[in-house]
């Protein structure tokens, strides 16, 4: 039966197993590593993203901490000061306001403020995200936050390989970072895939193109590129071709691959979960605006969650959140400019 | 004019009430035959709209999570029970009963009184349009200014500063309203815990921290968040007294806070109250299976020892308020959500929720629009 071992797995692995995977070899890769956060160890974490870390590594290097976001990413910016890589969870992304000043003035600052000395290797990381009835504090997507405080990485992967391979390199690219894990893709088996067995990473700040198309280009992140790639399929029935960007990491940007995409559709609806007014898709469109005018055939579009909290109930969470018919409403106006 | 109050305690003292009482004027000593008898029925209405739920949630009439108040009815009740209907109270997840359960004494039914429906909370649970909140937030996130029950969000102990703002507006306003704050013992360890009892202390302020610990935080048990023997020992820090009650019995509990109610009115100042309990499931309804691993079995078991119910009963027994088959009618105690009937309790209780469900289930959803809605106060 030993001569089948070498057989590659080609078992799909759905978008929490491939971020438990990354924690796991990441904690075996690097005896430095530290994890933090509520109920991540002797629960495995409230998804269980941590299941398995507790019994492999001990409490030393996987700590059930007291519920304090404040002081989770505080210890952690501590912990990463005296030479530890640290990854903190928050149970849901929308407590991370409970620790905001440690992030933005405490932990994005110190690279800036030491003149370089101190360099922080900390993930925050931690499920986001709406449509799943969540209401106003279990669906947030407040990514913004973080983009608007210089010296934080901020990463929202959209599938499997993706989650793996960027939670990999936001843990070793010495900067801190806050990674949105989309809550509603966690167990999603239609987007599970097979991934590497072998150690890989995705490289932050690339984006990457999801569908090739070639009258409109529709720029997203996280759960909403699903959104996007559903309004494609719409679209092609009614003969638009639309091509899909990821740009999965939101800062750093990567703008070329926006641009060149630009330069063949000439059109751009950029989409996002979070509110409208200062949300990343404004800052898209800006940098379109600034930097690609003259590739535009017809104004850049936003389609967003309107400028409300989320609400519970399903007929009120749909109505401010985007979806695939507005999506493709806004789309077909561009196109026809 | 300051309004705070130079009179107050020295710092660690037990309150004067507690220490000076024998047990026969304790306060819950001075409750009438039919008080104590209302106070049963009251934990038989927390206990069976928990078993209730739980069984809709079976039948496929109800979604979302239930974070169960199994075996912690006895910390709402006795808490409640000797309130004013001008006091003001900020329940969280644990404490869904405690929204009709306030001022409700003898009253269960009266439209005015200062503690919501049973219609409004039901409303609430099943994401209805008549929930006090319209469904726009879920489970224990509503509150009712003209009911002064505070609205709390997620963000755990989140509503205690915002209770300390509201007991300061009222002694401005020349008021001798109280504030009841909930919170589990895992939440004290959030910084705003401190920063608010801090506040209050300062101040010297009505506000009344109950701590209701169950032992466990979700997944983490209480030494892990808490580095003291007792969580009541964090008043040290703040130089205001920390009782601990037992949160199985009614009566302890109701002392308890009876007497840190009386001193917070007479303008000494905050305590905390921790009522020690014991979670009868897991986290929330979602966490049920995964709870069996992380929690003892013989810990559950030894937990169902002490039902607040029984505890209750043999009280009521022991002063004569109950006898023979009287005493023996409804026995609900440990007895879980699969293994409870009806007939394990009063009709009066029963008929109640009835009425309650009945309502949730014919009120409408709200229109898709009110999502956009009220963001802004609208100014004509
Ligand atoms: C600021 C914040 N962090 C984390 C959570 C997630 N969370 C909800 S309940 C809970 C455990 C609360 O434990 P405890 O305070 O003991 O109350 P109990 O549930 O035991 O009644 C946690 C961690 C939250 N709601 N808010
Ligand atoms: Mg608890």
């Amino acid at each position: 039966m030993a001569a089948i071992a070498a057989e590659p797995t080609l078992v799909k692995k759905n978008y929490l197993t491939a971020l438990r995977e990354a924690l796991i070899e990441e904690m075996r890769r690097n005896d430095q590593m530290i994890c933090q956060g509520e109920d991540i160890g002797m629960l495995g974490g409230a998804f269980g993203v941590t299941e398995g870390l507790l019994d492999e590594f001990g409490s030393t290097r996987v700590i059930d901490a007291p519920i304090a976001e404040a002081a989770i990413i505080g210890t952690a910016v501590g912990m990463a000061l005296n030479g530890k890589t640290v990854m903190a969870e928050m149970q849901f992304i929308d407590f991370i306001s409970c620790g905001f000043d440690q992030i933005v003035n405490m932990m994005a600052t110190y690279h800036y403020r030491t003149a370089g000395e101190v360099n922080l290797p900390v993930v925050v990381r931690g499920p986001a995200g709406g449509y799943g009835g969540g209401a106003l504090y279990h669906s947030q997507m407040n990514e913004a936050w973080f983009c608007h405080s210089p010296g934080l990485r901020v990463v929202v992967p959209s599938t499997p390989y993706d989650a793996k391979g960027l939670l990999k390199a936001a843990l070793r690219d010495g900067n801190p970072c806050i990674f949105f894990e989309i809550k509603e893709l966690y167990r999603k088996n239609e987007i599970a895939e097979v991934i590497p067995d072998e150690d890989y990473i995705v490289p932050l700040g690339q984006a990457v193109i999801r569908k090739e198309g070639t009258d409109i280009t529709f720029v997203s992140y996280g759960q909403s590129v699903y959104h996007c790639m559903s309004a494609a399929a719409e679209l092609e029935k009614l003969g638009v071709s639309a091509e899909v960007i990821d740009i999965r990491t939101l800062v750093p940007l990567d703008e070329e691959t926006i641009y060149k995409s630009l330069s063949k559709t000439n059109r751009v609806v950029v989409v996002n979960e979070a509110p409208m007014t200062c949300g990343f898709a404004g800052e898209i469109v800006a940098r379109i605006a600034n930097n690609a005018f003259n590739l535009l055939d017809a104004p850049p579009a936003r389609v967003t969650r309107l400028d409300t909290p989320v609400p519970w109930v399903k007929p009120l969470e749909l109505h401010v959140l985007p979806s695939v018919e507005k999506i493709v409403r806004v789309a077909l106006q561009t196109a026809k400019y | 004019m300051s309004v705070i109050p130079t009179t107050g305690t020295a710092a660690f003292e037990p309150l004067a009430e507690i220490a000076e009482s024998t047990n026969d004027s304790r306060p819950s000593q001075l409750l009438t035959k039919e008080d104590c008898l209302e106070i049963f029925n009251q934990l038989y209405l927390a206990r069976y709209f928990d078993i209730r739920l739980i069984k809709e949630k079976k039948r496929g009439r109800l979604r979302g999570t239930l974070y169960s108040s199994h075996n912690q009815e006895a910390i709402l009740v006795g808490a409640l029970f000797g309130l004013k209907a001008t006091d003001w109270i900020s329940p969280i997840h644990r404490d869904m009963p405690a929204f009709f359960l306030k001022d409700s004494k003898f009253q269960w039914d009266d439209p005015t009184r200062s503690g919501m429906s049973i219609e409004e909370v039901c409303a609430q649970v099943w994401g209805k349009v008549d929930s006090p909140g319209r469904a726009r937030d879920n489970w224990s996130h509503i509150g009712s200014k003209s009911k002064r029950i505070i609205h709390s969000t997620s963000m755990l102990a989140g509503t205690i500063p915002v209770a300390a703002g509201v007991v300061y507006a009222d002694r401005m306003n020349g008021g001798d309203a109280v504030v009841l704050t909930f919170n589990g013992e895992g939440s004290t360890a959030q910084g705003i815990f401190h920063e608010a009892v801090n506040f209050a202390a300062v101040h010297k302020l009505p506000v009344v921290t109950i701590v209701e610990n169950n032992q466990w935080a979700y997944g983490t048990p209480v030494h892990m968040g808490c580095p003291t023997p007792d969580v009541a020992d964090r008043a040290h820090g703040y130089g205001i007294p920390g009782l601990v009650a037992d949160g199985q019995d009614v009566f302890d509990v109701y002392d308890k806070v009876m007497a840190a109610v009386e001193h917070a009115r007479s303008g000494k100042g905050p305590s905390i109250v921790e009522c020690k309990t014991f979670r009868a499931y897991g986290h929330g309804d979602h966490d049920d299976d995964r709870a069996m691993k992380y929690r003892p079995s013989e810990e559950i078991e030894k937990g169902r020892t002490r039902d607040p119910i029984a505890i209750c009963r043999e009280s009521l027994i022991e002063r004569g308020f109950l006898s023979g088959a009287e005493a023996e009618q409804y026995i609900a105690e440990r007895k879980s959500a699969s293994e409870a009937t009806n007939d394990d309790f009063p009709p009066v209780v029963v008929e109640y929720l009835n009425r309650g469900i009945e309502f949730a289930l014919n009120s409408p959803l709200p229109n898709a629009e009110e999502g956009a809605m009220w963001v802004f106060k609208e100014n004509a």
